[in-house]
């Protein structure tokens, strides 16, 4: 096995072991969607398109709270108690363990995500009796666009939380959660609905921040981490 | 070629000089140890050592490479922070197991099971780190430091937070290591009693320079003031009266049959015997005394605290 498969797998494994974390994604992933059904349900009337495009919209803010939920476990947590130390000597460059870490925080992030998106449409679907969980372009959502907006913001989060201290992590981690759901309103602002066209632009955003993560986290140094541990 | 050679090294921190023209070298097979006060650079040294600082001057080799960049040298090396590097919500042998992945260690199930049963850990194999004692934790650490059997290994205050009994089997664990597994061992301690049994060379740090390096041995034995303590049939009072009038001896003290001199120069210990035999003493022990690693450390560290 690879060393990044044998990370991600750690991480995956570390994130099921959490128990603090997984309720508080699970009430998440129940608590928000529901809220957000009733407004889905009464804005959409029964256009099973709107409705779709309801469910979509909120899946994305809603994955990436979960990546950021789950990069707590993953990188801050090994930063504050000095355990990164010990990898940053292993046989693995800084970039391949950065890359470890974010999949294994997008895995279970994105499994959270599904379960919060089948609730809300079980909600919507629920209160306006139509089925829209079927829906391709939503599907096509669910299976793209989502999961690479999670590893971009797993990504971004982990390479912050390595390279910041831990008063400085604690601003930035609201700034990095605020700054991606106004990227999405603004993008769901500009490019309304749910279409191939929008599908696309989006997929298209979320692999540029892919992008910008995997080139920050390639700036960030050994030593920067090391003195940056509390 | 020396396992670890340090040269010239220099680090400053925010305009404060941690580490000031350090240079020492450890042999392959040695056991190590760094000393020195806190706030001394020790941590920075290893942390320079193992790529994880870049000194402002100078150059740092381990097995003969710069470990910065090198992944191959650094699969060569064991590590043991203050932070034993494990997961507490893991098995111990789910720990050693992700540890074996990374450094790519060949039959890792048989590896595992050696070092748990080597640390005394074999049936808490599948529990969870967490519920482990302090002790028992540093043990876990110890063993996933050596896993991937390196060459050179690492260990930055093994006994901190341990009692007697847990130091103690620490202290043979290492012992263990460089006899049975051949490591060149690192050490870094503030448990000077523990360096002074398992070590084979110290270099002493203080005010950022090193102060003293030499074998333990050389270090104990050697001194500005070289002593020597005779054990006579008796008078050993009277002796000193004779005696302490020659030259060469600058201190003397006799208690019982006990005389205990100390010499102007080191050579001249044969002359105090023929001494002692013209004046008509019977001899029956001569012994050069030794100072502990403590007396050493202290006067050095002392030494240092006038000058930066």
């Amino acid at each position: 096995m690879n060393t990044f498969a044998v990370i991600a797998r750690r991480e995956m494994g570390l994130a099921l072991r959490n128990r603090s974390i997984l309720i508080s994604a699970l009430i998440f992933a129940v608590w928000f969607p529901v809220m957000s059904a009733l407004g889905i349900a009464a804005g959409a009337g029964d256009d099973v398109t709107v409705l779709a495009g309801g469910i979509a919209t909120i899946t994305l803010p809603v994955g990436v709270f979960m990546g950021y939920l789950f990069c707590a476990d993953a990188f801050l947590r090994e930063k504050r108690d000095g355990s990164i130390e010990t990898l940053l000597c292993a046989p693995v460059s800084l970039q391949r363990l950065w890359e470890g870490k974010a999949a294994g925080v997008t895995v279970p992030a994105y499994l959270m995500t599904l379960i919060s998106a089948a609730v809300t449409a079980a909600a919507v679907s629920t209160l306006t009796g139509i089925p829209v969980a079927a829906d391709p372009l939503l599907l096509l959502h669910l299976a793209v666009v989502v999961p690479v907006w999670i590893a971009a913001a797993a990504g971004l989060i982990g390479a912050a939380q390595l390279a910041l201290g831990m008063r400085e992590n604690q601003i930035l981690g609201f700034v990095f959660i605020f700054g991606f759901i106004f990227l999405i309103v603004a993008l769901q602002g500009a490019v309304p609905g749910l279409s191939v066209t929008t599908e696309g632009i989006f997929a298209a955003v979320g692999f540029a921040l892919l992008a910008l993560a995997r080139f920050i986290a390639g700036k960030v140094t050994k030593e920067r981490i090391v003195r940056t541990i509390p | 070629m020396n396992a670890v050679e340090v040269r010239g090294l220099s680090r400053s921190f925010d305009g404060r000089e941690i580490l000031r023209d350090v240079s020492f070298t450890v042999g392959h097979g040695e056991v190590f140890g760094y000393l020195g006060p806190n706030g001394a650079g020790k941590t920075t040294t290893i942390r320079i050592l193992l790529g994880l600082l870049a000194p402002d001057a100078g150059e740092v080799r381990v097995l003969g490479r710069d470990l910065a960049d090198d992944d191959d040298a650094r699969a060569r090396i064991g590590v043991l922070f203050e932070n034993n590097g494990l997961a507490d919500r893991m098995s111990a042998a789910d720990n050693l197991a992700y540890y074996a992945g990374l450094y790519g260690v060949e039959d890792p199930g048989e590896r595992i099971d050696e070092l748990l049963a080597l640390v005394d850990l074999t049936d808490r194999r599948d529990d969870p780190v967490g519920t482990f004692s302090t002790g028992m934790k540093r043990k876990l650490g110890i063993a996933r430091a050596i896993l991937h059997r390196p060459e050179v290994v690492f260990l930055d205050e093994p006994s901190s937070g341990l009692d007697p009994g847990a130091q103690r089997m620490v202290r043979d664990l290492i012992l263990e290591l460089s006899r049975r597994e051949e490591m060149t061992v690192f050490l870094n301690s503030h448990h000077l009693d523990e360096v002074q049994r398992i070590c084979s060379t110290v270099a002493i740090l203080a005010g950022g320079r090193i102060r003293a390096f030499d074998s333990v041995e050389n270090l104990t034995t050697a001194s500005s003031r070289p002593a020597v303590t005779v054990v006579l049939a008796g008078a050993g009072d009277r002796a000193c009266e004779t005696v302490g009038r020659l030259p060469y001896v600058t201190g003397c003290d006799g208690n019982g049959g006990n005389l205990r001199c100390t010499l102007a120069d080191p050579t001249a210990t044969p002359d105090l015997i023929a001494a002692l035999v013209g004046a008509g003493f019977r001899i029956e022990e001569v012994r050069r005394s030794s100072r502990s690693l403590e007396e050493i450390y202290l006067e050095h560290v002392g030494q240092s605290e006038g000058s930066p």
